[in-house]
């Protein structure tokens, strides 16, 4: 059974038809990758899933149920979490704050869930009482990812989790989110190929709002004629 | 425990409680030791602290603008006003007026709640203003029971009539809003404003109902408010159509503001400042006619304000207070390493 099916799908913003024929499937467990240039639709896609961007046709079930046309916090309460690109943590809140807030309850579960987060992350448990405002763009991607991880959504969509970061915070970031893939269903965009090969088996390449790609990630990295027509490596 | 954590508490820590505790002690002797004057003013001071807690919790808390507060002031001291006038100046009035206000605050609550889901900030601005101003409009010309622009005096129940006892009510009226108050920001639902001020669509992604965590928001401002709205009836002994005016909003803002918006605390420090600095300038009209235009220090003082310290005076203090943990924090991991 698909967590997560995707068939045809057309979005648009505005006057702007975005996505014009995105389909996919997600299997409970696994971690798959969103590839694709700049501008291709990636993050659209990410965000038509949350129900922020509007639908025009095609579909989008989620445990064998159509998502299309509800409310983004009704989508995220049937268990899909979401980091978007801008890490999406509250700079007024602390490391503690951020992280409860995402829990809706405080029990036994999430006190477990919150443990497990900052095992994962020791920076946030040194930081633990600390705004988030006064974090190093590491651990603000630290606390976001976290964050979603908090309530033991069944799917993860986690949008460029490298994006801004150096590279030895991108390694440490690939390694946690391996970790995660390990519990978790994870759809990843992004543009950080050795990211992605470390994280994820299975990719989806997204080009002008269609994906016209989908294999296995080690085949893609042998594939080095596909990697150059389509993500410009 | 309290034994412990009060010998680890941080120096300033102990600073801000001995304050604390000095200002509960000094409003507690006010009565004993001051004329009718300044009895009536600390009344007034603790009053719009409330009405100023009541307007943080939208604009400090949640960010909802709302420039028809005086709804709420107004609309509690009107119902006090109607009530005594035309029924007479009993108890079981007082309770139909709290009843009243919080019932009639609670509606306007829940239309500015349906209103501020579909429109931006700036429209449910505007239109919460036109409310106030219909409100107001409305009292004037329904001179039969509200008098009009001439308004009502009217007198109130013992033990209300006396200024002492009125004084302690309103003390205690201001630490049980500013506990209530205190416990909602502090609560699930608290977290949740401070999440939608700062990015709604943030906390729509972790499941919040937004438009819901606002409409609730909306209800204890506008309740809390209206209560306020009771107290300075009750304080005033007269209402007329200026407590539904814009600048009673203005007011409510500038105290906000001036103590610092989304602390609760600031606004119990601005109403004081602005109310004892006001005092003061009308003090010194016998030295010049300048004085008598308050407005114009106070627009003087607004902008300073605005410029210099934008997050007011407690968003100054935490900052510096934070600069100093993280300061603190430093010299102690480099003594460490």
């Amino acid at each position: 059974m698909s967590l997560l099916k995707v068939n045809d799908l057309v979005s648009y913003i505005g006057l702007f038809t975005i996505l014009q024929g995105v389909s996919m499937e997600i299997q409970q467990g696994e971690a798959v990758a969103i590839l694709g240039r700049n501008g291709a639709g990636k993050t659209t896609f990410l965000r038509t899933v949350m129900g922020l961007v509007k639908t025009r046709s095609g579909s989008i079930t989620f445990n064998d149920a159509s998502i299309i046309g509800k409310a983004t916090h009704k989508i995220s309460k049937l268990g899909i979490g979401y980091c978007p690109e801008d890490y999406g943590v509250f700079d007024l809140l602390t490391i503690e704050e951020n992280l409860v807030l995402a829990t809706h309850k405080k029990n036994a579960a999430t006190r477990d869930r919150i443990a497990y987060v900052l095992d994962l992350f020791p920076d946030l448990k040194l930081a633990y009482k600390r705004h988030a405002r006064t974090l190093s763009g590491g651990q603000r991607q630290m606390l976001s990812v976290g964050r979603s991880l908090v309530n033991s959504p069944a799917l993860i969509l986690i949008d460029e989790p490298s994006k801004g970061l150096a590279p030895v915070v991108i390694e440490k970031m690939a390694l946690a989110l391996k970790e995660i893939a390990k519990q978790s269903t994870i759809v990843l965009v992004e543009q950080n190929f050795h990211m992605a090969l470390i994280v994820t088996d299975r990719y989806y390449i997204i080009d002008e709002g269609r994906t016209v790609h989908g294999g296995l990630m080690k085949d893609l990295e042998n594939d080095k004629e596909l990697q150059q027509r389509h993500l410009g490596l | 425990m309290i034994m412990n954590k009060l010998a680890n508490m941080d120096r300033l820590r102990w600073i801000e409680l001995v304050l604390l505790a000095v200002a509960f002690i000094v409003l507690l002797i006010i009565p004993q030791i001051s004329g009718a004057a300044t009895i009536t003013m600390v009344s007034r001071i603790m009053i719009f602290a409330v009405f100023a807690m009541a307007y943080d919790i939208l604009r400090g808390f949640i960010g909802v603008i709302h420039l028809g507060f005086a709804l709420f002031i107004g609309g509690g001291a009107y119902f006090v006003g109607i009530l005594f006038f035309h029924q007479g100046a009993t108890i079981p009035m007082l309770l139909l007026a709290v009843v009243g206000t919080t019932i009639y605050s609670a509606i306007w609550a829940l239309i500015v709640g349906k209103i501020s889901g579909k429109s931006g900030m700036l429209a449910t601005a505007m239109i919460t203003m036109a409310f106030s101003e219909i409100m107001r409009n409305l009292m004037t010309v329904w001179r039969t029971v509200t008098r009009g622009e001439d308004g009502i005096a009217f007198r109130v129940p013992a033990p209300f009539n006396d200024r002492t006892m009125m004084f302690y009510a309103c003390f205690i009226f201001m630490i049980l809003m500013a506990f209530v108050l205190y416990k909602f920001t502090k609560s699930p639902t608290g977290r949740v404003w401070q999440a939608v001020r700062e990015n709604e669509q943030r906390a729509i992604f972790l499941g919040y109902n937004t438009a819901r965590a606002r409409t609730i928001a909306l209800l204890v401002a506008s309740i809390v408010g209206g209560l306020a709205g009771v107290m300075f009836g009750l304080n005033s002994r007269f209402v007329n159509t200026e407590a539904l005016g814009m600048q009673m909003t203005y007011d409510a803002m500038l105290y906000s503001l001036l103590g610092g918006a989304g602390t609760l605390f600031g606004a119990i420090l601005g109403s004081t400042v602005v109310i004892l600095f006001q005092n003061f300038l009308l003090d010194l009209r016998p030295i010049h006619a300048i004085f008598e235009r308050w407005l114009l220090f106070f627009g003087a003082l607004y902008i300073v304000v605005v410029m210099f310290m934008p997050h007011g005076i407690m968003g100054y203090y935490n900052a510096w207070k934070e600069k100093r943990a993280q300061k603190k924090r430093m010299a102690k991991e480099a003594a460490s390493s």
